[in-house]
Formats: C-alpha cells, structure tokens, sequence
C-alpha cells in the first residue's frame, strides 16, 4: 500500500504555537521525512479540537484521522513503511525505553515550564495560547488550559518541583541520551529511527524557542554530541528537501541552530 | 336586596338583556325581586368601589392598571363585562392561582342608590415551587431540579431556574422575566443557559454556555422583539467517523449577536388553527458587539389558514432564510439551515437535505420551504364531541430547497439556484394535538425530487413537535 500525498496538521498558527505542542510536530514531521514520505504542513487555530485524541500534531490521509506520535508510527508501518525494522528485539525495547524517557522527562519538563512557571505562563503561554479568540473567551480558555495541566502536573507529582530541580531533570535525560548516542551518526548505528526524530524534535525546538530565559537551551548545549546530532538531522532531512526557509517548522523564534 | 354573582364567565355573550349568568346563580326570590332585577339590568350604574382581596406580597400598583377599567362601565352588563376583562387580565399576569369576582351593590356611608361594589378575591400563588423528575432516554439518564419563583418582589417578576445533572451532559438554565407595570405586554427578560445538543444527522455535538436579555414590546398589531445574546459555542465530534468538513469545524468560538423579531398572530390557535394568519421575521446580526462570528441572518415564516365546508381546513406555509457571512470567514455550521424530517419537508429524514460530505450534513446558507395542507376531520367522526376532535386527517404537498449561495452573483442567478433541484413530497396522515403546544403526527409519505446525497424516508414516517411546516 502506497501513500498518497497527505495533509499534515497542526496547530502552528506561528505565533500561536507553544513550545512543547511545536517540538511533537517537528518530531512527526521528522519521522515522515525520514520514511522518505510527502509531507504538507497546514495550521489552524482549533487543530487542538479537531485531534481525535485532543492532542496535536495529527495527520490526515485520505479520509482517516491518526494523531500523536505512537499512533502515527503505527498507522504508517501499516502501510508498508517502517524505520525500525532492522532493529532486533533487544533494540527495540531499548528504543521504546528511550522514547519513553524523553516523554516523560523532555515532554513534561516543557509542559512544567509553559505552564506551572508564572512568569512564562503569564508573559508567553497565555498570550500565545488565546490569540486566536476574542475577549472574554480569550482569558477563559487559556486559564482552563492552564488549570488542566497544572492538575496533570499535580497528578504526577511534579507539582512539587521547582524550576531548578525541572532544569536538573532535563539535564539528567539529556545526559543518558548523550551517553546512549556517544559518536554514532544515530541512536542505533547508521539508519534513524523513530527515537532520532522524536529526540530531534525535541532537542531542536528547545534550542531555537525564544522563552524567558535560556537556561534550557543552556542544559541542552552542555552535550556537544547532541548539538551535532540535531545539526546533522537538520542538514540531512530540511535542508535538503527543500531549499526555502522552512527550517523543519515554525516556531516562534529564529530559525537555524546557534 | 339580591346579590349578584358574577363568577367564571365564558364566554360572555353581548346582546341585550340576556345576562351570561346562569339562571340558578340568580337570586330568584318573590317576584317584587325579580322585577328589581329586571329593572336593574339596563339601568346605569356607578362603580364605586373596587377591592382586591387577599394580597399578600403583590404590590398594589401594578393592580391598579388592570382593574381600572371597571370604573368606566355604565350598566350592569357593562360591570360584568369589565369585571371579567379584568379577571382575565389579572390571571394573565401569572401571580394569582385563582381570581373570584363578586359583584354587589355598593355600601357605606356614601353609597349611591344604583352604585355597585366590586371585589376581586384572590389567592396568590405560592412564593417558591420546586419539582424534581428523573429522565431516562437516549442512553443517557437524568435528574433535573426545577425552581419557580413567580411574583420574585412583588410586580409579576418571574425567577425560574432548571439544572439537569445526567449521566453524559450537564445543562441549566436561569431566567428572570419582568413586565411593565400596567403594560404587561411590555417586558424584558434576562436568561443564563448552557445547553448541549447532540445532532446525529451531521455527527455534531454542540455546548452552549450563554447570556441573553431581551425585550418585548408591542408596536399597534404587532409584537416585537429585541435581543441580544452573547454565547460560548463548543462544537465536537460525535463520533470518530465524522467526516473532516465537520471535523474541521470542532473547536470554540463567541457569538455575539444582536437580534429583532416580529410577530403577528392572528390565527385562533397555535396548533391546527382554522382561521387567521402568521407572519414571523426574524433577523440577526452577530459580531459588531463584540465575537468570533461574523453574520447577517435573515429568515420569516409565513402560515395562512381558511375554513373550508364541511369542516375542513385549508393551511398553506411558507418558510425561508439566508445567511450573509460577513467578513472573510465563512460561515459556522452552528447558524447554517437544515431542512428535511418530519417537522418540515416531510417524506425525507432529520435534517437530512442539501449539501453533505461523506453522510455528515452540513446546512446551507438560504433556504426555502412551502406547504399546502387540507385538514378534516377523521372520517366517519369516531369519539365525536371528545377525544376524537384532538385528531385531524390531513392531506399534504411539500417542497423546499437547501443551497449554498454565492453572494458575488445577483439576485437572479440567487432566485434560479434556488429553484433547481426543488425536493417536494406529497402523502397523507393523522395529526394529534397535544394541549396548545405541541402535535404528533403519523404520515404516509412520497417524497421526490430526490437529489443524490439526500436521505429520505418514505413509507410511514412520525414526527413530534411544536413547529411544523
């Protein structure tokens, strides 16, 4: 089974947009690039709500739905394309292992940031996050957003954590990928897999994301190996396929890597 | 001297000096009475005192509009006109459970000869009235908590609120309701609402959280209202089959809109009239106060009805509407038309005619429907003179159309999109009329005119509600 050309959507709305829904797009993006697949990205303000799951980026090919990472890896080895079919068992629980440790630590430390830090909450992620509607609505959704994943946090006991302790954690996860990439061009060995464009994805966005402070894209910094990792992908998959600006995605900062 | 009562008149006939009051209810004593009486019929009189009985928290003010009229009338018949007159406006009010009227000559110190005393003795209702039911249907289970809170301080202000808890959705609604004292006719209300609507025929779920206040006011023969209404729309998916048009209209939005509606009724009745007509139209316009849409909607209804022999009814009814986006944005699926079931194009499903995207349908932008309906009465007349008037045979012909307009075009090219692709059905059917709300009906229907995307439903189709075509 062949794919068709497809619509990829997501919330991009450029200056909508937050850091941690930016950085799963870039990682969809990247893996659909890596299968060697036609990608189209489109933005609209209510992708939130058209997701089946409630979280984007989704993508939308002929008349199904598949939305988040996990389920689009899936849906896409269904139709005959796959990055991680040379890895052997071991491997592969290895990788799923690695794709949780960046979803649990990467993803949730973002989260923590955009929302539970006041200061970035009030000077970027409720702006950002209510653009696109008017007032009151505008305050009433971003407060909601905000309530919601404030209570996540509390579900998860990272509501006791402080900003330092999230960098401490970001740092940590970024130590054991450094120390699983070591030298190789990809996690595992030559060929990327879903892991390269989920950490990718990740890694990238957090590099180029103006926020309040940079101390995140300090922590990350720290691992050169990761640094030319992210380098590498970006000149192999977005440099490459298209010769315009899109530097992989938009984000609301600039562009290249430092 | 003999007292008259005038109580619960209906009706009052007008001609001369047959009285509305049932014969027993008279005095009848020896005949010197009976000539008094006779002799009282045509002779004037004077009111001289109105009394109202049995006031509680009602402020006496706003009564005094409605009984002032008694104090005009100039003979007895004229009294107990004006008496009943007043009565009525009284209960109309909605603060009294009931209103006695009594009639007597005046007394006290300066009572007239011919003056007359009238006392309206009333109980008011109940300053707070609650009910509690449990709903079950739909897969979905309820309990909803009613509160009624007529006469709130006083003037015929009116305070309900209704708050359903069920298994799937959650809805209330708050209401404050106030008239102009002495002018009943004139008021304003505010309500609060969220209600949540599932549409299966366009896989669409629906959540409104608003505010609305309204005012009412009658201009000569018409009625008029102003409203505006600020909303919370949050539209989803009912199912995970839904197609991406609708997909692609998930997500929240604010309506703001502004809206005027006019109504002239002079049909006899709201269900099955036999005579007189209904022009309704209603425009709105959303996003200059304020919103995410941008809107002008225009739409009417039009019904005239006329006795023929034999006692059958001759009903014909017009709808229409348009919806002008303004702006760039197109418009919303919550405020297009749908058309079709069996409230109005019947023969076909719910909703279920005009433009559509994988089985999901989704409303258009002008709209128009008509219907002839001839209305007799059962054959053979079975439960005469009872339960068997409730019900009416009728035989109809309906036709409408659903379409998206493209406004660049001018009215013509508007008038001929209209009138291709006409869907029309015709068949026949019993009706049953539920108090002076609502109908069900029980069809044989033929549609035609079937256009590919439409779903029909030919054969016996039901339908219940309060507002057919």
């Amino acid at each position: 089974m062949s794919l068709a050309a497809e619509a990829f959507v997501s919330q991009i709305a450029e200056d909508q947009i937050l850091l941690s829904d930016s950085a799963s797009s870039l990682a969809v993006q990247t893996f659909l690039r890596m299968c060697g697949l036609p990608v189209q990205v489109s933005c609209c303000a209510n992708a939130e709500y058209m997701s089946p799951s409630g979280k984007v980026p989704f993508i939308h090919v002929g008349n199904q739905v598949v939305s988040e990472l996990g389920p689009i890896v899936q849906f896409i080895k269904a139709k005959g394309h796959s990055l991680s079919d040379g890895l052997d068992d071991v491997q592969r629980a290895e990788m799923k292992a690695y794709m949780e440790l960046v979803n649990n630590m990467l993803l949730t430390a973002e989260l923590y940031i955009q929302w539970c830090d006041d200061y970035t909450a009030t000077e970027i992620s409720r702006p950002r996050y209510s653009s696109p509607y008017s007032w009151p609505l505008n305050h009433i959704l971003a407060y909601q957003k905000q309530w919601e994943v404030r209570r996540k946090m509390n579900a998860i006991g990272w509501s006791g954590k402080n900003l330092e302790q999230v960098y401490e954690d970001v740092s940590q996860c970024c130590q054991a990928l450094s120390q699983r990439l070591g030298t190789q061009p990809y996690f595992f060995n030559k060929q990327p897999t879903e892991l390269d464009a989920l950490v990718f994805g990740h890694l990238f966005t957090i590099l180029t994301t103006q926020l309040t402070n940079d101390e995140l894209a300090e922590k990350v910094k720290s691992y050169t190996n990761l640094l030319s990792f992210c380098h590498r992908i970006e000149q192999t998959y977005f440099k490459e396929h298209d010769r315009e600006s899109q530097s992989g995605s938009s984000r609301h900062s600039k562009g290249s890597l430092p | 001297m003999g007292t008259v009562h005038a109580r619960s008149l209906d009706p009052l006939p007008m001609q001369g000096p047959e009285l509305g009051v049932q014969a027993d209810d008279m005095d009848l004593g020896e005949p010197e009475h009976e000539e008094k009486q006779e002799v009282l019929e045509n002779k004037d009189v004077v009111v001289q005192h109105v009394h109202i009985d049995g006031l509680g928290r009602t402020k006496e003010d706003i009564l005094t509009y409605e009984i002032a009229d008694v104090f005009r009338a100039k003979s007895l018949i004229d009294v107990m006109k004006k008496s009943h007159e007043a009565r009525q406006r009284l209960l109309r009010m909605g603060i009294f459970r009931h209103v006695e009227v009594v009639i007597d000559t005046a007394e006290g110190a300066n009572a007239l000869p011919n003056g007359l005393d009238v006392t309206f003795e009333v109980k008011e209702l109940r300053r707070m009235t609650g009910s509690y039911n449990t709903m079950v249907g739909n897969n979905e289970g309820s309990m909803v908590l009613g509160l009624k809170l007529p006469n709130v301080f006083g003037r015929a202000e009116k305070l309900t609120f209704q708050f359903s808890y069920g298994t799937k959705e959650t809805s209330y609604g708050l209401s404050f309701f106030k008239p102009q004292p002495g002018h009943f006719e004139r008021n304003f209300s505010i309500n609060l609402y969220k209600v949540t609507g599932q549409f299966p025929w366009s896989s669409l779920r629906e959540t409104d959280r608003g505010v609305s206040t309204e005012f009412s006011f009658p201009i000569w023969r018409t009625n008029h209202t102003l409203k505006w209404e600020g909303v919370w729309r949050e539209l989803g998916c009912l199912a995970r089959t839904a197609s991406f048009a609708v997909r692609e209209e998930s997500g929240q939005s604010l309506k703001s809109s502004l809206s005027h509606a006019m109504v002239i009724d002079t049909r006899n009745s709201t269900i099955l009239p036999r005579k007189g007509a209904l022009l309704k139209i209603n425009q709105e316009l959303a996003g200059y106060t304020g919103g995410d849409v941008s809107f002008l909607r225009e739409d009417f209804e039009i019904q005239l009805n006329k006795t023929l022999f034999w006692d059958s009814v001759l009903s014909t009814s017009l709808w229409g509407g348009m919806l002008l986006p303004l702006g760039d944005k197109p418009s919303c699926i919550a405020d297009r038309f749908y058309l079709g079931g069996p409230t109005s194009v019947r023969g076909f499903s719910m909703y279920s005619i005009g433009p559509q995207s994988e089985g999901d349908y989704l409303g258009g932008e002008a709209y128009w429907a008509g219907g002839l309906h001839l209305y007799t009465p059962l054959p053979f007349r079975p439960g005469r003179g009872g339960f068997g008037d409730l019900f009416r045979t009728h035989f109809f012909l309906n036709a409408g159309n659903l379409c998206n307009l493209n406004y660049g075009e001018g009215p013509r090219a508007h008038l001929s999109k209209l009138a291709e692709c006409i869907r029309w059905s015709y068949g026949a059917g019993i009706v049953l009329r539920l108090g002076n709300i609502a109908r069900l009906e029980l069809n044989y229907c033929i549609p035609m005119g079937v256009q590919s995307g439409d779903r029909i439903c030919d054969g016996v189709q039901f339908g219940a509600g309060i507002r057919f075509l």
